[in-house]
């Protein structure tokens, strides 16, 4: 009786992993194959003859490009001023000792809690009250928020492995405090750095909830203007979209996974050498 | 090292911006919150005298239908979500092959990455009620215009971004129990299925507490799944925000829906941390 009860589990089992990669990857690869038709409607899976028409219309279209651009523009600036902001907050809590300190390392994950529509909303009425109108600077601002915490919070992770007596050690040996930040603390943070940089960037072009209440009519990201075509009509120029971000998505991953492997990323835990 | 004057220069840049950008825009929020709504306006008068109007409102009909539908919505998510990734979790970590280990690890990953955009899109493009499956789900009896059906494809779209998440966190859960206890339960004539209900389900009890809460405030806050995958027939807090914006211009009436949402998913949030606390603190004994 038990034993039928424990293969009748492994059966289960067996079902929730199948369901659940079907559930995960299904829609995602009929996207990806929808992106491909040849067809000029949206016809039944799968795609009879395949071309790369929706991907034309895409890179044709002004509404998206312009999306696109200022999407780009203010991912890049928000990505090097939240890493400028990571570095130097983690060197002066890699470099002093104050009381505090855990408190306030928590409070910089601080915007990770709010919920973005909170963020979008709040900063929606502080710029608008103190007279920012620009909806390209609005944009960078919300952007900056979201990101820093990231950046922050990676860079410091990297600098908590570095031994103080380094820096010391250099100080020591005549370095000035500059040249023992740019020689010693730099390099060993460096891979933090770039992983703040990394989920920093891929945050701040995904961003929907935040960017819709601080774009105007001229200045909109990306995912706003094809969120709002989604909800206009449903047409296959999103579905082009949609694989490409799904590939910077691939790329983005294999990069992780190249600097520091996913695996080690999830940890092994104690009781597995 | 002590704290120097160049230390607190060091600080001065992200204290300005956690300053600027959040820390006034909420206490701006709080602030509009407790202001008078007038019609026709685009923001609320200043100097007006404060009130605590606005947030009577949700004792209104209208919006204990939104928080209800947001609580409900978000409670089975968490629940499916960490039903579902428990035995996920636990298949990874106790996995013996490193190939179907990292392949996996790297499914959920990618998964939890995946643009918001690109989940929307596709979850509606694949279950839609134009969608690819539209025709098969007809065949097999459901109504595909029914407000049961829509709310059921809003689940559909946060579930597939929470079950990586809380798989991903489960598994840390789940390698730090000890396999030897498992293993002695089956020495001892326990079967599996009876070995996990009596061991492995209440040593990883806290992380699946927590994994609980975590997943049920990003239901809370979630936006676009509702936004998009709701129609505007399923209506999340967070798009109430939104539509006191763009469509009224109501900013009191939304600030103190914002202010509303901060606490829940700060109430939420604290709890969440003090699972885990206390899980941390037992786990030596």
């Amino acid at each position: 009786m038990k034993r039928y009860l424990d293969d009748l589990a492994a059966i289960l089992m067996l079902v929730l992993l199948v369901g659940v990669v079907l559930f995960l990857l299904g829609p995602v690869v009929i996207t990806m194959a929808m992106s491909l038709d040849a067809r000029k409607y949206l016809g039944p899976f799968p795609p009879p003859d395949l071309s790369l028409q929706w991907y034309k219309k895409f890179f044709s279209e002004p509404y998206i490009l312009k999306g696109l651009r200022s999407s780009l523009l203010v991912a890049t600036f928000a990505t090097l001023v939240s890493a400028a902001i990571g570095v130097v907050t983690a060197e002066a809590m890699h470099r002093y000792d104050f009381p505090g300190k855990n408190i306030l390392a928590a409070l910089f994950l601080g915007p990770l809690i709010v919920p973005a529509v909170v963020i979008g909303f709040a900063l929606l009425l502080y710029l608008s009250r103190v007279g920012i109108q620009n909806g390209l600077v609005r944009l960078a601002a919300g952007h900056i928020i979201i990101t820093v915490p990231y950046a922050i919070r990676t860079t410091l992770a990297s600098t908590i492995g570095i031994s103080k007596s380094l820096r010391e050690a250099a100080l020591g040996l005549g370095a000035t405090e500059w040249q023992a930040f740019w020689d010693v603390t730099f390099p060993l943070a460096r891979t933090g750095i770039v992983a703040g940089m990394v989920f920093a960037f891929a945050i701040s072009m995904d961003d929907v909830a935040v960017s819709l209440f601080l774009t105007d009519s001229t200045n909109y990201t990306l995912p706003v203007a094809l969120i709002s075509m989604m909800r206009a009509n449903f047409d296959l120029t999103i579905a082009a979209g949609a694989a490409l971000m799904m590939g910077v998505t691939i790329i983005v991953i294999l990069g992780l996974e190249s600097l520091f492997g996913l695996d080690r990323l999830v940890g092994t835990g104690i009781y597995r050498s | 090292m002590r704290l120097t004057r160049l230390g607190l220069l060091l600080l001065a840049p992200a204290a300005l911006v956690y300053t600027l950008l959040l820390t006034l825009p909420i206490l701006t929020v709080l602030d509009e919150s407790l202001r008078e709504y007038i019609p026709g306006r685009i923001g609320s008068t200043p100097d007006t005298p404060l009130t605590f109007q606005n947030y009577l409102e949700f004792a209104d009909h209208a919006y204990l239908g939104f928080l209800w539908t947001t609580f409900k919505l978000a409670g089975i998510v968490a629940l499916i979500a960490t039903a579902i990734a428990f035995p996920i979790a636990h298949f990874i970590a106790r996995q013996r092959s490193s190939a179907i280990r990292r392949a996996f690890i790297g499914l959920l990953i990618t998964m939890m990455f995946l643009s918001a955009l690109v989940r929307v899109y596709s979850i509606q493009l694949a279950f839609g009620s134009v969608g690819i499956l539209a025709p098969v789900l007809k065949q097999l009896g459901f109504n595909l215009n029914s407000r049961t059906y829509v709310e059921w494809t809003v689940v559909a779209g946060l579930l597939h971004f929470v079950i990586p998440m809380a798989s991903l966190t489960l598994i840390g859960t789940i390698q730090n129990i000890n396999p030897r206890v498992f293993e002695a339960a089956q020495a001892l004539g326990a079967s599996r299925l009876r070995a996990h209900m009596s061991i492995t389900i209440p040593l990883a009890a806290p992380g699946l507490l927590s994994s609980f809460l975590i997943t049920l405030t990003i239901g809370i806050s979630a936006f676009v799944v509702p936004w998009v995958l709701g129609k505007g027939r399923v209506i999340f807090v967070s798009n109430v925000v939104y539509s006191r914006f763009s469509e009224v211009a109501n900013y009191p009436s939304g600030s103190a829906a914002s202010v509303l949402m901060l606490m829940l998913s700060l109430v939420i949030v604290f709890a969440a941390l003090r699972v885990a606390a206390r899980a941390q603190g037992g786990a030596g004994n």
